[in-house]
C-alpha cells in the first residue's frame, strides 16, 4: 500500500454545514451559532444548496457580530437568552464559536456559564477550529458530542448483572429483533455500552444496539442518542465504542470521566461490524464465540455483490469515512482505485489501514485538481465524488454517487452494509438505463 | 451583536468570488480558514457550470510568505490566467491580514496584475465589495479606444450565481438586435480582460443590475463620457424607457424605437394585455409588498403599481448602503418604505400586515405561508437555479411576470362576508408583546390570537399572551 500525503486543499464541506444535521439529532438542544456574517450566510445557504430545504432547522440560532466592534463581555449570553426565548422543551443549549467570534473578544466558556445561570438549563460552548490544521465536516459533531459526554449523568461504577437471555429481556431491544446468531457468553457480569457517533441519519445508531442487544450486551445508549434530555450514565464501569475515526475530542471527554473506550473496526460493512461487535462484546465482559465460516450476511448480499464484483470505485475523501468504505466494497469483490481521505490519524486508523491490505494506493489531502487527472487516467467506473467534485466530474462523463448522499443512508452494521451495496447498484444500473436511451 | 435568523447578503468576500469567477482569464486566491470555504460546493449545483470555480484556498494565519507562494503556484498552475485576486474571509481581516506585493511573472502577450484589495474590511456587504470589485477592475484595464463604427452598448448585469443573470442578458440583447445596436461586452458574465479593455468602444453603458455595476459605470462615463442607462428594466414601461435611452445614445431613430417597442408590446409583452383583462374587483382591497435588493425591488415596484395597477402596501430592501436612493425610488409607488438586513424583521412586518401577495426572496416563504399570502420569491437572492434560466426583464420577463401574477392574485384570500373580527389588543399585552425578541414577535402574537379565540376571548390581555407562549 502507498500511502501519500498530497498536502492539497482537499474538497470537504464546511463543519458548519453540519449545524442543521445535528440539531435535527440533538432534538431538545438550542444550538445558537455565535459568528460572521460568512459564518451566518454559510450555515444558512450550504445545507439549503445541498438539499433544496433552505429552511435553518427549529432550533438553531443565530448571533451576528458586528466585526467593527469588540464584543462586551455578558453580551452573548443576553443573546442567548434572547434566542431561547418563548422555546419549549429545551434541555441544552450549544454556543458555536468559531476563531473569528474569538478575535472579536468572545469568550465562550464564560458566556456559556453565564448563559447557564440566566435559563436554568445547562449551556456549553462547542468550538468549532480543528485540531491539526486539517478541518472535517465532522468536527463540529466531535465537539458537540464532547459537550453531550459532560452532560451525561455519573456512571456508579457498578457492573450490571449479566442479562437473561434474548426474547425474555425488558431491555430497550429486548425481543424485537429475534435471536441472535452467535453463541451466548458465559460471563457473570458485563458493563454497560454506550455508542459515540453513528447519529447520521438520526437514530442509525439504534441499528448497531440491536446488533449488540442480540448479543446481549446492553447498551445503556448513544450519543447523541435520544437528546440530552435521555442521556446515558457515563463514568468507570461504561464502555464507550467509538462508531466514526475522528472524534478526538468527545473520545478523549468519555476516557476522562472513568469510561473504557473501545477501539476496533469501525462497524461499517459485514467484516467491520462482526468485529466491532465482537471487541465491544468482549470489552463489555462478554465472550462471544462466533460461528465459523463466513458471515450469513454475506449470502444474503450475494446478488447485489455480483452486480459490484470487478467494478473499479474510486473514492474522492471528503467525510473521513472513506477507509472502512474502501474495505468493505474491496471485500464484496470491488477494485478501489484509490482512495483519497481529507485526513489520516495513523493510530486511530491503523487497523483500517491494515484491513484494507496492500493494493490501494491512499492519499491523504489530496488535490482536487491532481485528482481528477488521476480519474481521467485510471478511468474507474464509480467515484465517490465530494459535493465540490460531483458536477465537474458528471460533466466530464464519469459515473459520480455523492459521499454525502451515502452518508445520509446510514452506511453502520449489517443493514448499512446492504444499503451501501444497494446505493451503488442502483447508480450503476440507473446509468446503464440512461446508456441505453436513443437520444 | 444582534439575534438573526439569517443574513440576505454574504460577506464581502463573497460578492469578490462572485465578480471575478464571472470573469475569464481571472483566478482568485481566497485567504480563508478551511471552515470558510462554500464558494466551490455552491459553484456545482448553482452554476452547474462544467468545470470547477476558478478558485484556490490559501489557508488563513499562514503569513505573508505563504500567501505569496500561494499566489505564485495559481499562476505557474494556470499559465492562462491574466489576473489574480485575492479575497480574504471575515477571520483573515479580523486578524489583519495584508496581502504582500507579489510581482507575477509575464505572460507572452501582456502582463499579469494582481488584485490585493485593500479596500476589504470588516463589515462590508457582498453587493458592495462586488461593486467596488468590478469598479477596480475596470479602472485597471479600460483604455481610450476609437468607439465602434456601428452603435453598441455595455451590459453591465449580475455576476454568477444569480439564476436570471445570462437570460436577461440574451433578452436584452435580442432587443437591442431590434434596434440595429450591437452588444460590445456583457460585464462581469462571461467577460474577457479583453473586453474590459475595450469597454470605452462602445457608445453607451447598459446597467441591468445597479448592484454590481454601478461604480465601474459612473467610472465609465467620468472617464471616457459613456453615458448611463439605469432604468430597471422590469415590466413593459420600465423596458420601453430603457429601450428609447439607448435609442437615444445610440443616435437611432425614435420611429425605430418606437416600432421595436409596438412590435414587442403586441408579440411578447403581455403584461399590458393583463393589466386590461383583470377585472378591478381581482385587485380591490388587495395590498402586495415586495421587499428585496434594490434592482427587482423597485423595478417589480413600479410594474406592479404602474402597469397592474395593485396598492403596494410597503416595500423594503436589505442594502443598507442604497437606503438613500430606495427610499426616492421606492416612494414613487409605496407611502411606506424601509431597509432591514435581517429576515426576522421582515417577518415581523408580514405577520403584523398581513399582504395578499408578497414579492420577496425565499427567507420569506415561511413567513407568507404562516400569513395566509400569496407568494412570488423573485428577488434575490434566489434559492431556485433551474436549468431553463428564464428572465424577468425586458418585455419576455413582463409576459413572465403576467403569468407569475396572475397565478398569485388568483390564489390571494378571497375576502369572505363572514370573516372573523380581528382581535383586539390591550395596551398592556402590546407592551408586554413589544419584549418579546423581534425576530420571535410574530410568533408570540400568532400563538397569543389562536389562545384568544380557543378561550372565545375578543380582547387579548397580558395573562392570554402570557398563556399562549409556554
Amino acid at each position: 500500500m502507498t500511502i501519500l500525503d498530497e498536502a492539497g486543499t482537499p474538497d470537504v464541506l464546511s463543519p458548519l454545514c453540519g449545524l442543521r444535521s445535528l440539531s435535527e439529532e440533538l432534538s431538545d438542544v438550542l444550538i445558537v451559532l455565535v459568528g460572521t456574517r460568512s459564518e451566518v450566510h454559510l450555515s444558512r445557504l450550504l445545507p439549503g444548496a445541498l438539499t433544496a430545504d433552505y429552511s435553518p432547522g427549529e432550533r438553531v440560532r443565530f448571533i451576528l457580530l458586528d466585526p467593527e466592534t469588540k464584543v462586551r463581555q455578558g453580551s452573548v449570553a443576553s443573546g442567548v437568552a434572547e434566542a431561547a426565548d418563548g422555546l419549549r422543551g429545551i434541555a441544552a443549549v450549544f454556543v458555536v464559536c468559531g476563531r473569528p467570534a474569538r478575535q472579536l473578544g468572545v469568550d465562550a466558556a464564560f458566556e456559556a456559564r453565564l448563559a447557564e445561570r440566566r435559563l436554568g438549563v445547562p449551556v456549553r460552548a462547542v468550538g468549532l477550529e480543528p485540531e491539526g490544521s486539517r478541518i472535517l465536516s465532522t468536527d463540529l459533531e466531535d465537539r458537540a458530542l464532547a459537550a453531550l459526554v459532560d452532560l451525561c449523568p455519573a456512571a456508579t461504577g457498578e457492573i450490571a448483572p449479566t442479562p437473561p437471555p434474548k426474547g425474555r429481556t425488558g431491555r430497550l431491544f429486548g425481543g424485537l429483533f429475534g435471536t441472535g446468531r452467535p453463541e451466548r457468553p458465559g460471563r457473570e457480569q458485563s458493563r454497560r455500552v454506550v455508542l459515540l457517533g453513528a447519529g447520521s441519519p438520526p437514530g442509525a445508531w439504534q441499528e448497531l444496539a440491536s446488533e449488540l442487544d442480540r448479543l446481549g450486551v446492553e447498551v445503556a445508549g448513544g450519543l447523541p442518542g435520544l437528546g440530552a434530555a435521555s442521556l446515558p450514565a457515563l463514568g468507570e464501569g461504561v464502555v464507550v465504542a467509538a462508531c466514526s475515526p475522528y472524534l478526538p475530542t468527545a473520545v478523549r471527554a468519555a476516557a476522562e470521566r472513568g469510561a473504557l473506550v473501545v477501539r476496533s473496526l469501525l462497524p461499517i460493512g459485514i467484516g467491520g461490524t462482526s468485529r466491532f461487535l465482537q471487541d465491544v462484546a468482549s470489552a463489555a465482559g462478554l465472550d462471544v464465540k462466533w460461528a465459523g465460516g463466513p458471515h450469513p450476511t454475506w449470502e444474503e448480499l450475494e446478488p447485489l455483490r455480483s452486480r459490484i464484483r470487478g467494478k473499479r470505485i474510486f473514492f474522492a475523501g471528503d467525510t473521513g469515512l472513506e477507509l472502512p468504505l474502501a474495505r468493505f466494497l474491496a471485500d464484496a469483490g470491488a477494485v478501489i482505485v484509490e482512495v483519497g481521505v481529507p485526513r489520516l490519524d495513523r493510530r486511530v486508523l491503523s487497523a483500517e489501514i491494515q484491513a484494507l491490505g496492500g493494493e490501494v494506493d491512499v492519499v491523504e489531502a489530496p488535490d482536487p485538481e491532481g485528482q481528477m487527472e488521476r480519474i481521467e487516467s485510471s478511468r474507474p467506473d464509480i467515484v465517490v465524488a465530494s459535493p465540490g467534485l460531483h458536477v465537474p466530474l458528471a460533466a466530464r462523463g464519469w459515473l459520480c454517487c455523492q459521499s454525502t448522499e451515502l452518508m445520509q443512508l446510514g452506511v453502520y452494521g449489517y443493514r448499512g452494509a446492504r444499503r451501501v451495496l444497494e446505493f451503488l447498484c442502483s447508480t450503476l444500473d440507473r446509468a446503464e438505463d440512461l446508456d441505453s436511451i436513443k437520444l | 451583536m444582534r439575534v438573526v435568523a439569517g443574513v440576505y447578503e454574504g460577506p464581502s468576500a463573497h460578492g469578490i468570488l462572485r465578480v471575478a469567477a464571472s470573469l475569464k482569464d481571472v483566478w482568485v486566491i481566497f485567504r480563508a480558514s478551511a471552515h470558510e470555504e462554500y464558494f466551490q460546493v455552491l459553484w456545482g449545483p448553482w452554476a452547474r457550470y462544467e468545470g470547477r470555480a476558478p478558485v484556490s484556498l490559501s489557508p488563513a494565519g499562514g503569513g505573508a510568505e505563504d500567501l505569496e507562494k500561494d499566489i505564485l503556484e495559481a499562476v505557474r498552475r494556470y499559465p492562462e490566467v491574466g489576473a489574480v485576486i485575492v479575497a480574504r474571509s471575515d477571520s483573515a481581516l479580523l486578524s489583519g491580514e495584508e496581502v504582500p506585493e507579489v510581482r507575477l511573472p509575464a505572460r507572452e502577450d501582456r502582463p499579469r496584475r494582481l488584485f490585493r484589495c485593500p479596500w476589504q474590511k470588516p463589515g462590508l456587504g457582498e453587493h458592495e465589495a462586488a461593486d467596488l470589485m468590478l469598479a477596480e477592475l475596470v479602472r485597471e484595464y479600460a483604455v481610450p479606444q476609437e468607439k465602434t463604427p456601428e452603435p453598441s452598448v455595455n451590459l453591465f448585469g449580475a455576476p454568477v450565481l444569480d439564476p436570471r443573470a445570462e437570460a436577461e442578458m440574451d433578452e436584452l440583447q435580442r432587443l437591442l438586435a431590434g434596434l440595429g445596436v450591437g452588444v460590445n461586452a456583457r460585464v462581469p458574465l462571461g467577460a474577457s480582460l479583453e473586453d474590459l479593455r475595450n469597454l470605452p468602444r462602445a457608445w453607451a453603458n447598459v446597467v441591468l443590475y445597479r448592484e454590481a455595476g454601478e461604480s465601474a459605470t459612473r467610472f465609465l462615463k467620468e472617464r471616457f463620457g459613456m453615458p448611463r442607462i439605469t432604468t430597471p428594466m422590469i415590466g413593459s414601461a420600465g423596458t420601453g424607457a430603457a429601450l428609447r435611452a439607448v435609442g437615444e445614445a445610440c443616435s437611432t431613430s425614435e420611429e425605430r424605437v418606437r416600432r421595436l417597442v409596438f412590435r414587442e408590446l403586441a408579440q411578447t409583452a403581455k403584461l399590458p394585455w393583463y393589466a386590461r383583462l383583470l377585472s378591478p374587483r381581482t385587485l380591490r382591497g388587495k395590498k402586495v409588498a415586495i421587499f428585496g435588493d434594490f434592482t427587482y425591488a423597485v423595478g417589480l415596484g413600479y410594474a406592479l403599481s404602474r402597469e397592474v395597477g395593485a396598492k403596494i402596501a410597503w416595500s423594503g430592501t436589505y442594502l443598507s448602503h442604497l437606503e438613500h436612493d430606495f427610499s426616492f425610488h421606492a416612494g414613487t409607488f409605496t407611502e411606506k418604505t424601509f431597509v432591514a438586513e435581517e429576515p426576522g424583521e421582515v417577518t415581523l412586518r408580514v405577520e403584523r400586515t398581513r399582504p395578499d401577495l408578497l414579492i420577496a426572496t425565499h427567507f420569506e416563504r415561511e413567513a407568507a405561508e404562516r400569513s395566509g399570502a400569496s407568494f412570488l420569491p423573485l428577488c434575490p437572492p434566489a434559492a431556485v437555479h433551474p436549468f431553463v434560466r428564464l428572465p424577468l426583464m425586458g418585455y419576455r420577463g413582463a409576459a413572465l411576470l403576467a403569468d407569475a401574477v396572475d397565478g398569485a392574485l388568483r390564489r390571494t384570500r378571497s375576502p369572505s362576508p363572514a370573516a372573523p373580527e380581528e382581535p383586539v389588543w390591550t395596551g398592556e399585552a402590546l407592551a408586554a408583546l413589544e419584549e418579546v425578541p423581534a425576530f420571535l414577535r410574530g410568533r408570540a402574537r400568532r400563538l397569543a390570537e389562536e389562545r384568544a379565540r380557543e378561550l372565545g376571548e375578543h380582547r387579548i390581555t397580558r395573562e392570554i399572551l402570557e398563556d399562549s407562549r409556554f
